[in-house]
């Protein structure tokens, strides 16, 4: 690790005497996974701007369209609680994850 | 016999329900505070679940309490961990006090901001006060907000603790509260159940103000804060042991992480009393401004979380937000070295053994937030003790990355750095993040009490053309934001509410320098020729090909240190031979035939380690492998840099020179092999070769290694810091690793003289030869070459021309004589002012 970071920081105090090399950053990785029947009671996953894992117990999505929102849907794909909020903002409570 | 009275408590929020037990917060689920029900809400705002008086709101809005006129008590707590929020989501809508119906709102929230910035929105509902209670509700999880949710009994109250034959009450010792939040829920729960567990009767005290400690809600209402003096009384039987007990609860922070609180060290420290503070020039230049002192946030960590799963996704989370951050801060960079230190960030988040440790904490337990503090710190820690003073450095940018993905896993949001004009920004060190979210038009320079000549702040500040002070003193941090101070970088001084005078005065000076500075542009392709006749190469210190261009446009007369591990740094394999002999030949060719071209061997080590040669790690690099013993060992890639730099024979008046050396036995071999190559390529004549003398032993055995050189070159840097013994970039010591110390100069004086007695040169490549105050002394000890950074040219040959040789000499025997390198600096001083009087002076 030292002579990694020794190298990394050698260029930063010389960066006119060293290439620069791409690198592919790290994917992000996916942890608000939703279930099929979910994504379609939420308007299909064209409708989704954006989803995250937040707050211990929701899955925070972002949608296009909240009205393709379908309630009752949701709760027969069994998320138990739908929490819309302004600018198509949505929190779906899924409860505790496993650990 | 009593009549059981009933009493319904209503849901106050909507949302789904969860059993306490399930509640990832111990001080919850275990009940410590009392039982009740938890709620993750679908509505956003918190109704009262029965008539009372609000006896306590927490100012922060997360936490209300009310009361009935039977003594019932609830207490309700919107989320975990949301007093961190200090108060920013919530809105109150009643006041401690006020009398409240059954169903009236008390408490607003935003539940998409605390679902983003705080650990949950999991909402509590408990009954303080300890009544029985049944539920209402059926097997539906779901509730909606004013549903009678439980039945509570009231006829048969827990019997409260009667108050104990009164006896004198006895007092603890004050006791400083070191929980970051005060007396919050849970603190405050443990607390009251701790005191609960004593006959006494106990009271807790803020000032005038006190509450029964056996009371949650009493506490919290005393709305106490970190630093608050508390005492604790109690009367009866156990008070003695009961004050014991809960002094020291107290101290150690009722079951929260805390960190013990010592005296405030910056509020400690006195304003400075004088009108002038010193430091160390990190970036030359003069401005007058205000102060603006800067302070880096402090972050509350939760220590444990029981979903290991999420605080992984969390930590992802933000590790993959922070390098995107980084992305568009090195895409809109202010300079490049900016931007590569971001790069360098990015690089430091890649690390694999950082993860590594975070992961296993998290596995462990902790929360990402810790796991990831925990990691960072230990890893700078590591840095700091490396021994090595680069390294040192380098714990700044990972702490400084460190505190950047915190505050991502902490929804922590940096405010907005609202500047003042004229901005003289104060700090103990500045991180690249910090001063990447400067507005750096508004800022007219730095000074800090941490940091050398490699620090961040010297880098930008050299970057934006911004003079900067290191090193000052620790006072210089209680300065009043808004006193008005002038930075004289140049001098290293920092004058507090400087008289109008002051001001002018270095304005006209500044004036000076520019004009001054214009002239010697003009004339930098004029000879380096002393008044007395007497002419001195001025070379240029090179690692690239356009600089090698730029110094020639700048009068260079020719290249006196061409360090050649820009060829050989930061790559996976060594070079091919192609590639360094097509570098080499590019610079000679742009110096020309009648010029020098000294080309120094590889200068790389423990210090400056290259990947295809590996390296046992040295507790001291400096004093390990590097420069020619590093070249000795792997011959192959001394052999292969000789080939190649004879393949510019003939483009430039070549020259070799070696670093690191200290023993002749390293002069003769190198010698060998570098006439083995020229021998196997057909050269008729040799280059050049030559040995740096940055080594004591090397200055000392000059007599001897003079018949077998071509030259020397002195690198003062190095030689400076072997013969103090004091690192150059050592926080404390830089100023004192001063190459104006006699010892050194004694060093030089006496390699002059083994050379010149057997008619060789000497040249000096480090700094001391870029530093116009040394220009007389240098030239007097009878070196006869000057190697300087490409900018300093014009005005060290401007040096050169106003002096005359037989008072140089003069001047250095007198200073050999000399006990410091500040008698050295003032004598030098002097003879500035006598001999140029009348026209300007240049500092540095």
């Amino acid at each position: 690790m030292f002579e990694k970071l020794q190298r990394a920081l050698w260029k930063a105090l010389t960066p006119d005497l060293v290439p620069d090399q791409p690198k592919a950053t790290a994917p992000v990785k996916d942890d608000a996974a939703l279930d099929e029947a979910v994504i379609a009671a939420l308007g299909g996953a064209n409708n989704l701007k954006s989803r995250q894992r937040v707050a211990l117990t929701r899955v925070r999505v972002e949608l296009h369209d909240p009205t393709l929102l379908d309630a009752t849907a949701l709760r027969n794909a069994g998320v138990p609680g739908v929490m819309a909020l302004v600018g198509g903002v949505v929190h779906l409570l899924v409860g505790l994850s496993p650990t | 016999m009593a009549t059981t009275q009933q009493l319904q408590l209503l849901a106050p929020l909507s949302g789904l329900l969860m059993p306490l037990e399930q509640v990832p917060d111990p001080v919850f689920s275990s009940r410590v505070i009392g039982d009740g029900l938890c709620i993750d809400p679908t509505s956003q705002t918190l109704r009262a679940p029965l008539a009372g008086v609000v006896s306590n709101v927490q100012d922060s809005g997360h936490a209300v309490s009310i009361t009935d006129d039977n003594g019932v008590q609830v207490l309700m707590h919107i989320g975990l961990d949301t007093v961190n929020l200090a108060g920013k989501g919530f809105s109150r809508l009643v006041q401690e006090g006020q009398r409240v119906e059954a169903g009236q709102p008390l408490i607003e929230f935003d539940a998409d901001y605390i679902a983003v910035h705080a650990r949950s929105l999991l909402t509590l509902m408990l009954v303080v006060s300890g009544e029985p209670f049944t539920w209402l509700t059926g097997d539906s999880a779901l509730v909606d907000s004013g549903q009678p949710l439980l039945q509570l009994s009231l006829g048969a109250p827990a019997p409260s603790a009667e108050p104990e034959e009164e006896g004198e009450a006895l007092f603890s010792k004050p006791v400083t509260l070191p929980n970051p939040n005060g007396l919050h829920a849970r603190p405050a729960a443990v607390f009251a159940q701790a005191a609960k567990g004593f006959k006494a009767s106990i009271c807790l005290h803020k000032q005038q103000a006190s509450a029964n400690a056996k009371s949650l809600v009493a506490i919290m209402a005393l709305q106490t804060a970190q630093g608050d003096a508390l005492q604790v009384s109690a009367a009866g039987a156990d008070a003695e042991a009961a004050i014991k007990a809960l002094a020291e609860l107290l101290a150690s922070g009722c079951g929260e992480a805390v960190t013990a609180i010592a005296a405030e060290p910056v509020a400690a420290v006195a304003a400075p009393a004088g009108k002038l503070l010193r430091g160390v020039c990190a970036s030359t230049g003069s401005a007058f401004g205000q102060v603006v002192q800067v302070a880096e946030q402090k972050l509350e960590i939760v220590e444990f979380a029981s979903d290991q799963a999420a605080q992984r996704g969390q930590l992802e989370r933000a590790l993959a937000q922070a390098t995107e951050a980084l992305q568009v801060l090195r895409d809109k960079a202010a300079s490049t070295a900016q931007g590569e230190i971001f790069k360098a960030h990015q690089e430091l988040l890649e690390d694999p053994s950082l993860l590594e440790q975070a992961q296993a904490l998290i596995s462990d337990g902790k929360s990402a937030a810790f796991a990831w503090n925990r990691a960072t710190e230990a890893t700078a820690e590591l840095f700091k003790g490396s021994g090595s003073s680069l390294l040192a450095e380098r714990a700044l940018d990972l702490m400084d990355v460190g505190q950047r993905v915190l505050k991502l896993l902490l929804g922590v949001q940096d405010s907005a750095w609202a500047l003042p004009e004229q901005a003289i920004l104060i700090a103990e060190q500045l991180t690249p993040s910090q001063t990447a979210s400067l507005d750096t038009r508004k800022v007219l320079g730095f000074a800090t009490v941490g940091g050398g000549a490699t620090s961040h702040v010297a880098i930008l500040a050299r970057a934006l053309g911004l003079p900067a002070i290191c090193g000052l003193p620790v006072q210089v941090l209680a300065l009043a934001s808004g006193t008005p101070v002038l930075l004289d970088a140049d001098q290293g001084e920092l004058h507090l509410e400087p008289a109008p005078a002051v001001i002018a005065q270095l304005q006209a000076r500044r004036q000076q320098q520019q004009q001054r500075q214009r002239q010697e542009l003009e004339q930098s392709a004029q000879a380096a020729v002393t008044r007395d006749g007497h002419h001195f190469e001025v070379t240029a210190n090179v690692a690239s090909l356009a600089e090698a261009e730029q110094a020639m446009d700048l009068g260079g007369e020719g290249v006196g240190l061409l360090r050649s591990e820009f060829l050989y740094q930061d790559r996976g394999v060594a070079p091919s031979h192609e590639e360094q002999a097509a570098t080499y030949s590019a610079i000679a060719r742009a110096l020309g035939p009648e010029r020098n071209l000294v080309v120094r061997t590889l200068d790389v080590g423990g210090d400056k380690p290259l990947a295809y040669v590996p390296m046992e790690p040295e507790a001291n690099p400096f004093l390990g492998m590097r420069g020619i013993r590093l070249c000795l060992e792997r011959p192959q890639l001394l052999r292969e840099q000789f080939r190649a730099i004879l393949a510019s024979a003939g483009l430039a008046r070549l020259h070799i020179m070696l670093p690191m050396v200290s023993q002749l036995a390293e002069l003769r071999q190198a010698r060998q092999m570098l006439e083995d190559e020229a021998l196997a390529l057909g050269l008729k004549e040799l280059p050049k070769l030559g040995i740096m003398i940055e080594v004591p032993s090397a200055a000392l055995l000059a007599d001897l290694f003079a018949p077998e050189v071509d030259f020397f070159s002195i690198g003062t840097n190095d030689l400076t810091q072997y013969t103090l013994a004091m690192d150059r970039d050592h926080p404390r010591l830089a100023s004192q690793a001063d190459s104006f110390h006699p010892a050194v100069l004694r060093l030089i004086a006496s390699t002059a003289k083994a050379a010149h007695a057997h008619g060789k040169w000497v040249g000096v490549c480090g700094a001391l030869a870029s530093e116009t105050l040394a220009v007389p002394l240098l030239l007097g000890l009878g070196v006869d070459e000057l190697s300087v950074s490409v900018p300093l040219i014009p005005a060290i040959k401007a040096g050169v021309r106003e002096v005359e040789l037989s008072q140089c000499q003069a001047l250095a025997g007198r200073i050999l004589g000399l006990e410091s390198a500040e008698q050295v600096r003032d004598a030098l001083h002097q003879h500035r002012q006598s001999t140029l009087a009348p026209s300007p002076v240049l500092e540095n």
